[in-house]
């Protein structure tokens, strides 16, 4: 695995390290050095543990088992691994203060206290200019109203800002950046390269992993599953490893379960594909349509927009949404399964207003035997496991009277047990003329659909039908770029 | 989320992205501000004098303090709801014990600044809200008042009334010094430090704080440190202006404050700090009260027209980001 | 003793207990054991209960919901109810006045935190400011006194049991059925513990938020009416009710935080408060040591009762706002 660019001790070097959330094995046994002096490129789809593994890297994250040595130390302390740095995708600039004061609240080992509005200022206004030429951003300015590029420009800005910068984490950086300004970062980033620097960029865009990188890690269940050195991959070959497929072209929904072509349309959103073309997202009565493709790429605005009904879109009849975050935006804490259960569909079981209790006893009992849910009724909705507190919260939207179900993406963290009982209820409710409109980030999932929309920067990449829904092909739509890219 | 403000030009000179949607209220704040005093100076010229000046901005002092000691807390996102009774707790220390026994009542006041911070620690510790919390000290602040001084009394310390009485010369009244300093210090504390870089960090995004390695505990209990000193300092400025100490001298400072801070900028989410907005709405609402002596209102009448503008001054602004966007 | 069948003890029954054990203080110093104390406690004990109830519907609405207007709101309710009385001799016109100036003065409220979009803790002071200027005006010169019909029922009763705490614990029991029976009470609990999953399953905020605190406002007015007819109007009639109808709520065992509402602890709350100052009155605390042992009692209680476990080992940064933990960090960004 050693190229003949890497020389030297390793900056960063991790050995069998994992990390486990509760049913989930984040990270799984990796193995990983980083040399001074290298750009290493990580890819991976959703859930790959990218992002786990960045965490670990800059201290964030305590490891399960294995053994680090991140310049020298295997602890962090508070502020992380010193000279390591990430910059981060989103949320971490606190958007009531200005450009300088985010800077000086990330380095203020390296300011001076008294003079530090001036020295965060220079610091910065000389680094966005070394970056980003045309960054037009002045230090006073607020982050609040600043754009999402420029806010991005800032947090690249500021975590390349150390002086003992050693290792340089990117967590997709580009992801909101223009065309000029890409550039004019990644020459950046080959000259921080130059100097010695390590820097480990992760991003789903292919076509620049390929061109700034040195070596390429493909990440896939936890693990790192390959490393490649750049010059000998293109971008087809890397998505093979990714384990992804090219479609030679977008077929239309052609061969699709011929039954359900004839039902009428019950759910319209209008949309754009990636060629700029308008096309729309459509669902018939009893159909699964899946929304693909890497996560955050506009799948959640669609289902947002149903939700709230937005004008643009036409909607028959009700809607239940199964949220993805179940410990947020899915159980109620306090409560039984029982009443997590039958809270939706209890308006539509009362008279005048009055619960009627024996209609949701029913109800209840029907559901909790038909998804064995672990514990019965009665037990706190908190003592479940995720995977239990999900069925109860899918089973929430089903035994309501909506007749079109949004899943938004439901089933991260749930075991495979569990999951196949969730697809096949989700069938069966499709079966008896219910719509579902599924986001996932997980591919395996779509094959449930019976046609899915794979999403893009927020337009549509590509629609696949039947068995033409594989995780080559969602990998293949996900990350092509060659065919925008020369628009 | 993205709102795509363009940098401002005004009178030749170019502000920062965000800096004039800040600082707008604040300069609304002022214009009404000079209105009213032109209104006030009009019915009854003889404020134009030193005297006159000190004898109408003398009951404002107390409530700038206070103003500034609810910005902080409202820079971290939090509501304080007894700082109308911990000013009259102070009142009445510092007519009592700080005159008679100056050790203990520097003592006593010290204490108070703790528990402050104690009572942050317990927000950030237990996730109380902070308003039921600051609700609840309340009721300690008015009874630890009313053992001092069951009914109001007391003097106040000599050097704090020779200090209410001094005439600074070139014809200041003494209240603006008062008011222009406590200001300064707390636009310096809030702007110009790091302490109040991490306060007001704290308030927009915590979970940037705990990424720049700060301690969000810590944090949050100087903070309330803070505002427990510019309590104290609210408490001495009213007992010198009232002579003597009185726990139920200020108990509509718990709204006024707030309105102050909205008046001059503030923000209920955090991470917004304005002490120059805060004191031209701390002095508005105090002007507005003698506007309204001068004008012969009743006197009962005279919260619900202070309810009404903090409604309306809030539903404007509202309006005006609807329409901005 | 079995910590464990503590916990399982309902949620009212701390309060209750407490009262129980200031009865007993109060008798063992007093020496006499006759069933005067009781039946003032519960002829006194029915006004903070009704202010409690609203409050507590207001609390149970989640973070945030708080009715601060409470106490003017009662002394407008008072005033008002005793001047319509007297002018038109029907008491029951009176308290129905009170019961349409409440629901004004909620009116505001819900308007400004619905359509203007304030915190509820501003909008409800706002209100309590509108409510207090209408209170004073109407004090000018105002001599009235309480219909006698109604203030021999206030005081009636039989048995030992006033009559008028019968008729509020009733009450109470119906809150207690709605909350538990009808749809709208269900949803009510969904939304206090969990706002965003309660409106991903379909329940709507302003049904919730807008009757919360028209109810509360309707309750402390007519409870101020009440009251101002047991005794005498007056503008600073209802002053102690706001800090004390919050902490009847949380030491009562409704949640701070929302979702779990217990109308029952209510009673026991106002009846631990007021059975306490009965006891500090006869051992000689002074009003303000009441206050100030008042203050600690809710400090404690929200101590004990809130947010993570007492020992929790990243209390520092998980408790609050924004948790660390990975699975939730991307939807920390505001995204909208």
């Amino acid at each position: 695995m050693q190229t003949d660019l890497t020389h030297g001790a390793p900056v960063a070097s991790a050995r069998n390290v994992s990390k486990r959330y509760g049913a989930t094995q984040a990270l799984a046994a990796v193995s990983l050095d980083v040399f001074p002096g290298e750009v290493l490129g990580i890819v991976g789809h959703n859930g790959a543990g990218k992002s786990t593994l960045m965490r670990v890297l800059s201290g964030m994250e305590r490891i399960d088992d294995g053994t680090l040595s991140i310049c020298g130390r295997s602890d962090p302390d508070r502020h992380g691994y010193p000279g390591v740095r990430m910059s981060f995708q989103e949320g971490s600039l606190a958007a009531e203060l200005c450009v300088f004061e985010n800077v000086f609240l990330s380095s203020r080992q390296d300011i001076d206290a008294k003079r530090w509005r001036t020295m965060a200022s220079r610091m910065v206004e000389t680094r966005l200019t070394e970056i980003f030429p045309d960054h037009g951003i002045d230090p006073s300015d607020y982050v609040d109203d600043l754009t999402l590029s420029e806010r991005q420009m800032v947090e690249i800005a500021r975590a390349s800002l150390s002086e003992d910068l050693a290792l340089l984490i990117l967590d997709e950086p580009t992801e909101s950046l223009g065309g000029k300004d890409v550039e004019t970062f990644y020459d950046y980033v080959r000259a921080l390269c130059r100097s010695g620097k390590a820097i480990i960029l992760v991003s789903h865009r292919l076509t620049e992993v390929l061109a700034v990188s040195d070596r390429i890690g493909v990440m896939k269940e936890g693990r790192i599953v390959s490393m490649h050195k750049a010059r000998n991959e293109s971008e087809t070959s890397l998505l093979r490893a990714m384990g992804g497929e090219v479609l030679q072209e977008t077929k239309r929904a052609g061969n699709a379960a011929a039954t359900k072509e004839m039902r009428p349309i019950v759910l319209e959103v209008p949309m754009q594909t990636v060629e700029g073309a308008p096309t729309r997202i459509t669902a018939r009565k009893g159909e699964i349509v899946g929304l693909a493709g890497i996560a955050g790429q506009g799948q959640e605005q669609v289902l947002d927009r149903l939700w709230r009904r937005n004008r643009d879109v036409r909607i028959e009849g009700g809607l239940a949404y199964v949220p993805g975050d179940r410990q947020k935006s899915g159980i109620l804490p306090i409560w039984s399964v029982a009443r997590n259960l039958s809270i939706s569909a209890m308006a539509g079981l009362s008279r005048f207003g009055v619960r009627q209790m024996a209609a949701e006893t029913a109800l209840v009992t029907d559901w909790v035997a038909r998804l064995s849910v672990r514990g019965g009724a009665e037990a706190p909705i908190t003592s479940l496991s995720g995977g239990n507190q999900q069925k109860v919260i899918v089973a929430r939207a089903f035994c309501s009277d909506a007749e079109t179900i949004l899943l938004d993406d439901p089933f991260r963290g749930v075991d495979i047990h569990t999951k196949a009982e969730l697809y096949q209820m989700i069938k069966a409710e499709a079966e008896a003329g219910r719509s579902i409109i599924w986001y996932s980030s997980e591919n395996a999932e779509m094959q449930h659909c019976d046609r899915a929309y794979v999403l893009r920067r927020g337009l549509v990449a590509g629609e696949l039908a039947g068995a033409e829904i594989s995780d080559e092909h969602i990998i293949g739509l996900s990350f092509a770029e060659a065919r925008e890219s020369t628009t | 989320m993205t709102s795509q403000t363009t940098r401002t030009n005004l009178f030749g000179i170019t502000f920062p992205k965000g800096r004039v949607r800040r600082l707008l209220p604040a300069l609304l704040t002022l214009v009404a501000l000079v209105l009213i005093l032109l209104i006030c100076g009009t019915l009854q010229p003889r404020i134009w004098s030193q005297i006159g000046f000190t004898l109408i901005f003398s009951p404002i002092v107390a409530l700038a303090i206070a103003s500034m000691a609810q910005m902080v807390m409202m820079s971290i996102g939090d509501i304080d709801l007894g700082v109308g009774f911990f000013v009259g707790m102070v009142t009445t220390i510092a007519a009592t014990l700080l005159r008679d026994t100056p050790v203990f009542g520097a003592l006593a006041l010290i204490g108070s600044v703790l528990a402050y911070a104690a009572l942050g620690a317990i927000v950030q510790l237990r996730g109380v809200p902070s308003l039921i919390a600051t609700l609840g000290a309340s009721f300690i602040w008015l009874g630890i008042g009313m053992v001092i001084l069951p009914v109001p009394g007391g003097t106040a310390p000599g050097w704090l009334s020779a200090y209410v009485f001094w005439t600074p010369p070139f014809g200041i009244p003494v209240p603006l010094v008062t008011m222009a300093v406590a200001t300064a210090i707390t636009w310096w504390m809030m702007q110009r430090s790091g302490l109040g870089v991490r306060f007001r960090t704290l308030g927009s995004n915590p979970a940037a704080l705990a990424r720049a390695g700060g301690s969000l505990v810590v944090t949050r209990m100087l903070a309330y440190g803070v505002v427990g000193c510019l309590g104290v300092a609210a408490g001495l400025a009213l007992t010198g202006e009232i002579g003597g100490g009185d726990v139920n001298a200020v108990p509509g400072y718990t709204l006024t404050t707030v309105a102050a801070v909205i008046l001059g900028g503030g923000m209920f989410t955090g991470g917004r700090a304005v002490a120059w907005g805060t004191l031209a709405g701390a002095v508005t609402l105090g002007l507005l009260t003698v506007l309204l002596t001068l004008l012969n209102l009743s006197s009962n009448l005279q919260p619900a027209v202070q309810g009404g503008i903090v409604i309306a001054v809030l539903a404007g602004r509202l309006l005006v980001e609807r329409v901005a966007r | 003793m079995n910590l464990r069948a503590l916990n399982g003890m309902p949620p009212w029954a701390w309060s209750f207990l407490a009262a129980v054990l200031v009865l007993i203080l109060t008798y063992g110093i007093s020496g006499q054991g006759d069933g005067q104390t009781i039946t003032l406690a519960l002829t006194v004990a029915p006004y903070l209960v009704l202010v409690g109830l609203g409050q507590m519907l207001v609390m149970t609405a989640g973070p945030g919901n708080i009715d601060v207007s409470v106490a003017k709101v009662f002394s407008l309710g008072g005033l008002l109810s005793i001047a319509v009385a007297e002018s038109t001799g029907s008491w029951l016109l009176g308290l129905g006045a009170a019961c349409g100036v409440g629901l004004c003065m909620a009116s505001i409220s819900v308007i400004a935190i619905l359509l203007v979009r304030i915190p509820p803790i501003v909008a409800t002071l706002a209100t309590s400011l509108i409510a207090s200027a209408i209170s004073l005006t109407l004090a000018q010169g105002f001599q009235g006194s309480a219909h006698p019909d109604l203030r021999a029922f206030l005081n009636w009763s039989p048995l030992g049991v006033p009559a008028f705490a019968v008729v509020v614990a009733a009450f109470t029991l119906a809150v207690s059925w709605i909350l538990a029976r009808t749809v709208w009470g269900a949803q009510l609990l969904a939304f206090g513990q969990a706002r965003r999953a309660a409106q991903f399953a379909g329940i709507r905020a302003t049904r919730i938020l807008v009757v919360v605190y028209l109810v509360s406002g309707i309750l402390a007015a007519l409870a101020g009416a009440l009251r101002a007819s047991f005794s005498a109007p007056n503008v600073e009639l209802g002053n102690d009710y706001l800090l004390d109808s919050i902490a009847v709520v949380v030491i009562g065992g409704t949640l701070m935080s929302g979702g779990r509402a217990v109308p029952l602890g209510v009673w026991g709350g106002a009846l631990f408060f007021i059975l306490l100052d009965g006891l500090l009155n006869l051992i000689g605390w002074s009003y303000a040591g009441q206050n100030i042992l008042k203050g600690f009692l809710v400090l404690t209680v929200l101590f004990l009762a809130n947010g993570a476990p007492l020992i929790a080992p990243s209390a520092a940064s998980a408790t609050r706002k924004q948790p660390l933990s990975p699975e939730t960090e991307p939807d920390e960004a505001p995204h909208e």
